[in-house]
């Protein structure tokens, strides 16, 4: 589903090399973790992957359509419909409620009727265990409740993949829990894809494939299903 | 444009209530101060024009020739003998239009002009009892001159058509009669430097609203004017009424190559007070301009700052797919919201201002006489405001909404992220 060759990508005006020569292959159902120390390039794979980004070389291929080479609009419009995003702070947007957080990618994409889009929000906060918290506006939430809400926003507009930065480094640890179950219930439920780039080795040991990044590269890749 | 877009924007601005209300206020004031200062201008010099062109005749032909004849002394010599006379007398060239008569029948036929009437300017002096007052003196044909400025109209007391009936009726303009303390049917001693003097019975008082008109002007029978000036059937004015005021320059041109004499516009006889108002106006617009571009600068600064303040916003809604021209659209949008509630703001107060205004007792005599505060609600002026605040609000919203939408949500997410 996600096929990436050749990936580099300099940075800065020194021409860092951040990633080098990156290959990757995910199939659709993965659940995907990718650690490494800072600087390794986790995060800078992930915005490529999600096509927040621009490689300085190679391909970035999703569906068969290499997203690299597509404009600023028609990356954005890719981001609406196949990609879904959690990032390390919550990101929601302050003016608006839960439930309205999680309706914006909806309503851009114009596929649903408003009322749709709400009632597929309100579904899927439920799965997340907001269900009964979709009035409240972010601050009124707790670190790990603002993530599940990240999460239902991720999620809810239908992606192909959901690409997750760190999502629970800002957490404690039952919280950071609460979430990686989220994250394992969608992908077991649900079918859905997770790219998840993160610090904390017993939860990367949780998920199916995991992926470990050094200066650039990627220096082990242990996929549990073959196993 | 997107729904989600707007009503996005909406909620943004409703969640800023305080900043973007003082930018709200900062438009309205110009607004309010765009329709205030209009109405109050053109309130005068609305009215001030309206009494000049209803008292005034909108062309007026003089009787000095434009290719005035040869000296008499070189007519008499065929061969040249002088080109100049030195200290020629004036009363060697008594000036006059002559044929006046087929002048106003010709210049009644002509296309646009409804009416003509010829007359006789000068000064004179009047005195009743004891008191003496110097006027200003016009001689006309009662009927005729009533076609070209409606006289009869701004009669205060008195009648017009014993005017027209007696022979030596005059009627005085309100200031005049209340120096003089004349009453109708007094008759008083008319004179001047040239002619006659004349016993004349006063048969009426005549108020047009324009002081240096009501406190010197008297009107006499032509008759009687070429009499007590000493000039004896000279007529010495030619006026003409318009159907289009606006002609008047146009109708002046080609009454000067028909006739000869020279003829001026009522644009050209108020020329100094045209002027003026122009300057004002154009002074006005500077004003106005100004504190609508301080408006339009608070929008800016405003909108500059909630730009920097939610550059991760602006990330956030590029990662979940909108594109930079939503971003762009969603703040001008805002923009245009803030200027659009301002001018709505300031078209109501200013409205209220302009009533109350219009309800303000004052006693103004100087160039026009009212009673009220002279201001003009014209519905154009609310449009306008509209207008130029929309136009400022785009423009000032437009940085803003610029930067936002050059917002690279893969620099914020590195920079959150270290």
């Amino acid at each position: 589903m996600l096929e990436v060759r050749d990936l580099c990508r300099e940075l800065g005006a020194m021409r860092n090399r951040v990633l080098d020569e990156v290959a990757l292959e995910i199939r659709a159902g993965e659940f995907v973790s990718i650690t490494g120390f800072s600087g390794s390039g986790k995060s800078t794979l992930l915005y490529l992957l999600g096509a927040l980004d621009r490689p300085s070389s190679g391909i970035v291929k999703l569906d068969g359509i290499d997203i690299s080479l597509l404009d600023d609009d028609a990356r954005a419009t890719l981001r609406n419909e196949k990609l879904g995003f959690v990032f390390q702070f919550h990101f929601l947007l302050p003016e608006f409620n839960v439930l309205e957080n999680v309706m914006i990618p909806m309503l851009r994409r114009g596929k649903r009727s408003r009322s749709e889009c709400q009632r597929r929000a309100s579904e899927v906060l439920e799965s997340v265990g907001l269900g009964e918290l979709l009035a409240r506006r972010p601050h009124q939430l707790s670190g790990g409740q603002q993530q599940r809400a990240s999460i239902a926003r991720a999620v809810a507009n239908d992606p192909r993949i959901v690409l997750a930065d760190e999502p629970t480094g800002n957490l404690d640890s039952k919280s950071g829990l609460a979430v990686m179950q989220v994250f394992e219930h969608l992908v077991r439920a649900q079918g859905l894809t997770v790219v998840m780039v993160t610090h904390e080795r017993t939860f990367a040991a949780r998920t199916s494939r995991q992926l470990e990044m050094q200066d650039g590269r990627i220096i082990a890749d242990i996929d549990q299903r073959d196993d | 444009m997107s729904r989600i877009v707007v009503f996005i924007a909406l909620r943004q601005l409703w969640d800023r209530k305080l900043l973007n209300g003082i930018a709200v206020l900062g438009v309205a004031l110009g607004v309010l101060v765009l329709i205030a200062i209009n109405g109050i201008m053109q309130g005068f010099q609305v009215k001030f024009l309206d009494n000049i062109l209803r008292i005034s005749p909108h062309v007026t032909i003089f009787d000095k020739q434009l290719r005035p004849e040869a000296s008499i002394l070189t007519r008499y010599e065929d061969t040249f003998v002088a080109a100049k006379v030195a200290h020629e007398s004036p009363s060697d060239r008594q000036l006059r239009i002559a044929r006046p008569t087929e002048i106003v029948r010709a210049a009644e036929q002509m296309s646009g002009v409804q009416a003509a009437a010829a007359s006789l300017v000068g000064s004179a002096v009047l005195v009743l009892g004891s008191k003496q007052y110097p006027v200003d003196l016009r001689g006309i044909d009662p009927a005729k001159q009533d076609q070209v400025t409606p006289l009869s109209a701004y009669l205060v007391e008195g009648s017009y058509r014993t005017f027209s009936a007696a022979s030596d009726g005059i009627i005085l303009g309100s200031g005049v009669a209340s120096r003089l303390g004349a009453n109708l049917g007094d008759v008083i001693v008319c004179g001047s430097g040239t002619g006659d003097r004349l016993n004349l019975k006063v048969v009426g008082f005549f108020d047009a609203g324009i002081p240096p008109v009501d406190n010197s002007r008297v009107y006499v029978k032509l008759r009687n004017a070429q009499v007590l000036l000493g000039k004896p059937d000279v007529v010495g004015r030619i006026e003409l009424r318009l159907a289009d005021t606006d002609s008047a320059p146009r109708v002046s041109d080609s009454v000067e190559r028909m006739f000869g004499y020279d003829a001026e516009s009522w644009q050209e006889t108020n020329s100094n007070f045209l002027g003026i108002f122009a300057m004002q106006n154009t002074i006005i617009s500077f004003v106005v301009g100004a504190i609508l571009a301080v408006g339009g600068f608070g929008i800016l600064a405003i909108q500059i700052m909630i730009v920097l303040q939610k550059t991760r916003d602006i990330a956030i809604l590029r990662s979940v797919g909108f594109h930079r021209n939503d971003i762009l659209v969603g703040f001008l949008l805002q923009g245009a919201i803030i200027a659009l509630v301002g001018a709505a703001i300031g078209d109501l107060v200013g409205h209220y201002v302009v009533l109350a205004l219009s309800h303000l007792k004052t006693h103004q005599e100087g160039l026009v006489k009212s009673e009220y505060f002279l201001v003009r609600d014209d519905p154009r002026f609310y449009w306008y405001g509209a207008a130029f605040a929309l136009t400022v609000g785009l423009i000032a919203s437009m940085i803003p909404a610029l930067r936002g939408s050059r917002v690279e949500p893969v620099d914020v997410l590195r920079g959150q992220l270290g």
